[in-house]
């Protein structure tokens, strides 16, 4: 049989940006997949070179605008450690809360964006409504919907308010996520779309650097928020399932906003009893890291983020590297599609959660 | 992991920090560390411009056991080897390092410009690469 | 449609214009008629979808053009009109042309088929049942064609998808549809509808006795249409729109509103061999009192093609639920389930109709 090649992208529905597989197929099976990325490259890495620290900071939430929260956080996180700055109960409580709230918004989103490459276009409305109040909170706090630019050296731009919101978006969300459970994990052809389709076994995915919910989804218990110094204090079970394939990623993120739910909402009782913010902010026009390399890690709704700098004490760092989860889950494309259908293969790498601004850096 | 156990069978490394830094044998020991150690999960590849022709490459070995990580560090020059035959997601890192700095890994077969376009002349993160050339013009 | 014919000729007769003019002119009006309704039908579709999917959805669907949205699909087909018709760079220009206008056709056959009232059937043949089968299957041609001559991948995967899903479907609709003939004792679709008139009403529709047949038969129409969750001919998010991805302007519109008058023409085909077609669902002793009895003559079809359209509008809305609730199946899944389940299933059930009918002899109600 003749073999077809054939472009998925970049100009495509269902890549959630500008990702371009080139499969080879045989009827509609697929013989091999080369994901072919950079339409969206920044250049992220050369111009934190150019740039000093604060200037650096508002483009890093263009990182990955689902979840800008996170590398800001990584960022500010990294000089502050840098420098040996310890933050208040109260504003690492404020982070904590912004953060689970930005991953909340991101898997809901991806909820939606999956099941519309699955075909089923009403999820993606009632997603995006449930996100859009969690938007509508980031707007009334930091000024902007997505890249919120909120959090600086030192603690974050000004004191949360309306906290009454919060509690209503944790007493809407749980509802609403029981709703999705009725339309969607029990649905047949669901089902049948997702279960035993792109499995990624522990092994596959400790070689090809897989983190985050699609690791946890393969039942491998390690989450970098239990180490991490914001959850100090908050209990919290990482969301381990064991069945490896898309239906498990699934289920897994859906677990995942209602556990982020249990954690807002201890965060708050921190809140509520530390009224003072107690700031320690930096002058951003000084501000330069001791020579040295300097390492920093975060669980982001994508997988392992982690930040890398090297300062030889100027103002601007010797070398700036990021490590983002996606890249290395496109990567992983090459192997999960082999043998796949075609349409198998919108649903295997929808399920994998890949946001293209964050591969490309 | 045992340092002096370490030490024994690779005696030309050295604790810099916390990196482990090493001369040569790069494959060697990153499969040595991955199978009597468990360090299973690479979690990226760090490379940097040292300024005078040669790179370090840190390898950031992880064990989801003990969820510990290694440095491991290397100074090349612009060539090395590909440690893609023991850790699949080592094949994005190098592309990429490739694309940004010039350095090829013997042994991965994919290497190819990945956010530049093809054709573009010059290695990006290279402390010597020049910015200012025709090719922006466009965008002024 | 032999009354309407008689009162044509003698409104005719009236006005001294000759018989051999009425005789002319009678078969052009129904086309006309099929036409302009066909238009209006599938315009007022469309909106009608666009609306349900707005409110399952929690949106408020189109509402800008016109007063309540109404206009809004005709605002689109005018901005497809004068759009460009752009034909790709090595396309069979003759099949890629010739695709759009004969996908038309086999609707316009198919509603000519109809019987939309006692007397109102604009070709009433002994076998229109069969007809209607073999023109119900053709637009795969025009399909096929569309596919073929776009020298898009995409387009050729979705052609190629549904002919295969049309291949698949075609068998179990058959046999739905012959235990129904077995049950009408009839092809002709305005007979069928008649062996399903009973005194009370809903009791006397095929799709009690023959409840899998209509089952069966409701799953393969929206797969032979389709549409979600049997749209893998166009599915969005992976071929991006198959078939139709090259085409633009108004080629493109055609396409589009020949999918409405397709769902259009099944749903009242399904209407009439399950459903009772024209008949009341109130049966003959609930009618009159919505209906008096004083009203007669004309109005009496009036009344009966309100039935068939209530219904099948009902039908066309529970698509559009279905649309709006699932995922789409995947190919192999999709054949599986035609070959391995629905087959085998619509054949069983299709003995015994045939052994329903022999005990009741037809009159069971």
């Amino acid at each position: 049989m003749n073999k077809l090649k054939l472009n998925l992208g970049p100009q495509h529905p269902s890549t959630h940006g500008v990702l371009r597989l080139i499969l080879e197929l045989e009827g509609e099976k697929i013989l091999s997949c080369e994901p072919d990325i950079g339409y969206l490259h920044r250049g992220m890495e050369k111009m934190a070179e150019k740039l000093s620290y604060i200037q650096y900071l508002p483009l890093v939430d263009r990182i990955d605008y689902l979840a800008g929260f996170f590398y800001s956080e990584l960022l500010c996180r990294t000089v502050e450690k840098a420098l040996n700055i310890e933050l208040s109960k109260r504003v690492k409580a404020i982070r904590l809360i912004l953060l689970e709230l930005n991953r909340m918004a991101s898997h809901l989103l991806w909820i939606g964006a999956f099941l519309m490459d699955l075909g089923a276009v009403s999820p993606f409305f009632y997603a995006f409504r449930e996100r859009e109040l969690i938007l509508q909170y980031f707007e009334k706090v930091s000024g902007q919907r997505m890249m919120n630019n909120y959090f600086v050296f030192g603690g974050v731009r000004r004191d949360i308010e309306f906290l009454e919101d919060i509690e209503e978006i944790l007493k809407i969300l749980p509802e609403k996520v029981n709703d999705y459970e009725k339309l969607i994990t029990e649905n047949p052809i669901f089902i049948q779309r997702t279960k035993n389709k792109g499995i990624l076994d522990k092994n596959t995915a400790f070689n090809f650097g897989i983190t985050g919910v699609n690791l946890r989804a393969s039942g491998v218990e390690l989450d970098f928020r239990s180490g991490d110094y914001l959850y100090e204090g908050i209990e919290f079970k990482p969301v381990v399932l064991d069945g490896c394939d898309s239906y498990t990623r699934y289920r897994a993120r859906v677990q995942e906003i209602r556990e982020s739910i249990k954690i807002i909402s201890q965060a708050l009782e921190i809140l509520k009893s530390e009224k003072d913010l107690n700031q320690n902010l930096l002058n951003p026009f000084t501000l330069s890291l001791p020579e040295g390399e300097y390492i920093q890690e975060i669980e982001a709704p994508r997988g392992l983020a982690s930040v890398y700098i090297k300062s030889t004490g100027e103002k601007t760092p010797y070398r700036f590297k990021w490590r983002t989860g996606s890249y290395y889950s496109v990567n992983l494309l090459r192997k999960l599609l082999k043998g796949a259908y075609l349409n198998d293969a919108i649903a295997i790498s929808g399920s994998l959660d890949i946001i293209l601004p964050e591969v490309d850096k | 992991m045992n340092w002096a156990e370490f030490q024994n069978i690779f005696s030309d490394c050295r604790l810099y920090g916390d990196k482990i830094v090493i001369n040569s044998n790069l494959l060697k020991t990153v499969d040595f560390i991955k199978t009597n150690y468990h360090f299973d999960m690479l979690k990226e590849i760090i490379a940097t411009d040292n300024g005078d022709g040669s790179f370090e490459l840190i390898y950031r070995l992880f064990s989801p056991d003990d969820e510990e990580d290694l440095l491991l560090s290397i100074n090349v020059k612009d060539e090395t080897e590909s440690v893609s035959s023991v850790f699949e997601s080592a094949v994005a890192d190098e592309k990429e390092i490739y694309d940004l700095f010039g350095i090829k890994f013997i042994g991965n077969t994919e290497l190819k410009r990945l956010y530049m376009p093809e054709g573009w002349v010059g290695h990006p993160l290279r402390k010597d690469y020049q910015e200012n050339d025709e090719r922006l013009k466009w965008n002024e | 449609m032999n009354y309407l014919y008689f009162l044509y000729i003698e409104f005719l007769a009236k006005h001294n214009i000759p018989q051999l003019f009425g005789d002319l002119t009678f078969y052009i009006i129904p086309c006309c008629i099929i036409f302009a309704a066909l238009l209006v039908v599938v315009l007022a579709l469309v909106l009608f979808e666009r609306k349900l999917l707005g409110w399952f959805t929690q949106r408020k669907g189109p509402n800008r053009v016109g007063f309540w949205g109404i206009l809004q699909t005709l605002a689109d087909a005018f901005k497809l009109l004068c759009k460009e018709n752009i034909t790709p760079k090595g396309a069979d220009r003759f099949l890629f042309n010739l695709a759009p206008v004969i996908i038309f056709v086999p609707v316009m056959i198919a509603l000519g088929l109809i019987p939309y009232s006692s007397e109102f059937t604009f070709m009433n043949f002994q076998t229109n049942l069969l007809i209607f089968i073999v023109i119900g299957a053709m637009p795969v041609l025009s399909i096929l064609f569309a596919g073929w001559a776009s020298n898009n991948k995409y387009s050729l995967f979705g052609a190629m998808r549904s002919v295969a899903q049309i291949l698949a479907y075609e068998l179990p609709i058959a046999f739905c549809i012959l235990s129904v003939a077995v049950l009408g004792s009839s092809l002709n679709l305005t007979q069928i509808v008649y062996a399903q008139s009973s005194r009370l009403g809903v009791l006397g529709w095929f799709a009690l006795p023959c409840f899998i047949g209509f089952v069966i038969t409701f799953i393969c129409m929206i797969a032979e249409l389709n549409r979600c969750p049997f749209d893998l001919p166009e599915a969005e998010s992976e071929l991006i729109c198959g078939y139709n991805t090259e085409y633009s302007g108004m080629r493109f519109a055609i396409f589009y509103l020949s999918e409405y008058a397709m769902l259009f023409a099944n749903s009242l085909l399904l209407a009439v061999l399950f459903l009772g077609g024209f008949l009341s669902p109130l049966g003959k002793f609930l009618s009159p009192i919505i209906f008096p009895p004083e009203i007669s003559g004309v109005m009496v079809y009036f009344e009966q093609a309100f039935w068939l359209f209530a219904k099948t509008f009902l039908i066309i809305f529970v698509i559009i639920w279905i649309r709006a609730t699932f995922p789409r199946m995947a190919q192999f899944d999709l054949l599986k389930f035609s070959w391995a389940v629905l087959l085998p299933v619509s054949i069983l059930n299709f003995f015994l109709m045939v052994i329903f009918k022999y005990l009741t002899g037809g009159g069971y109600v």
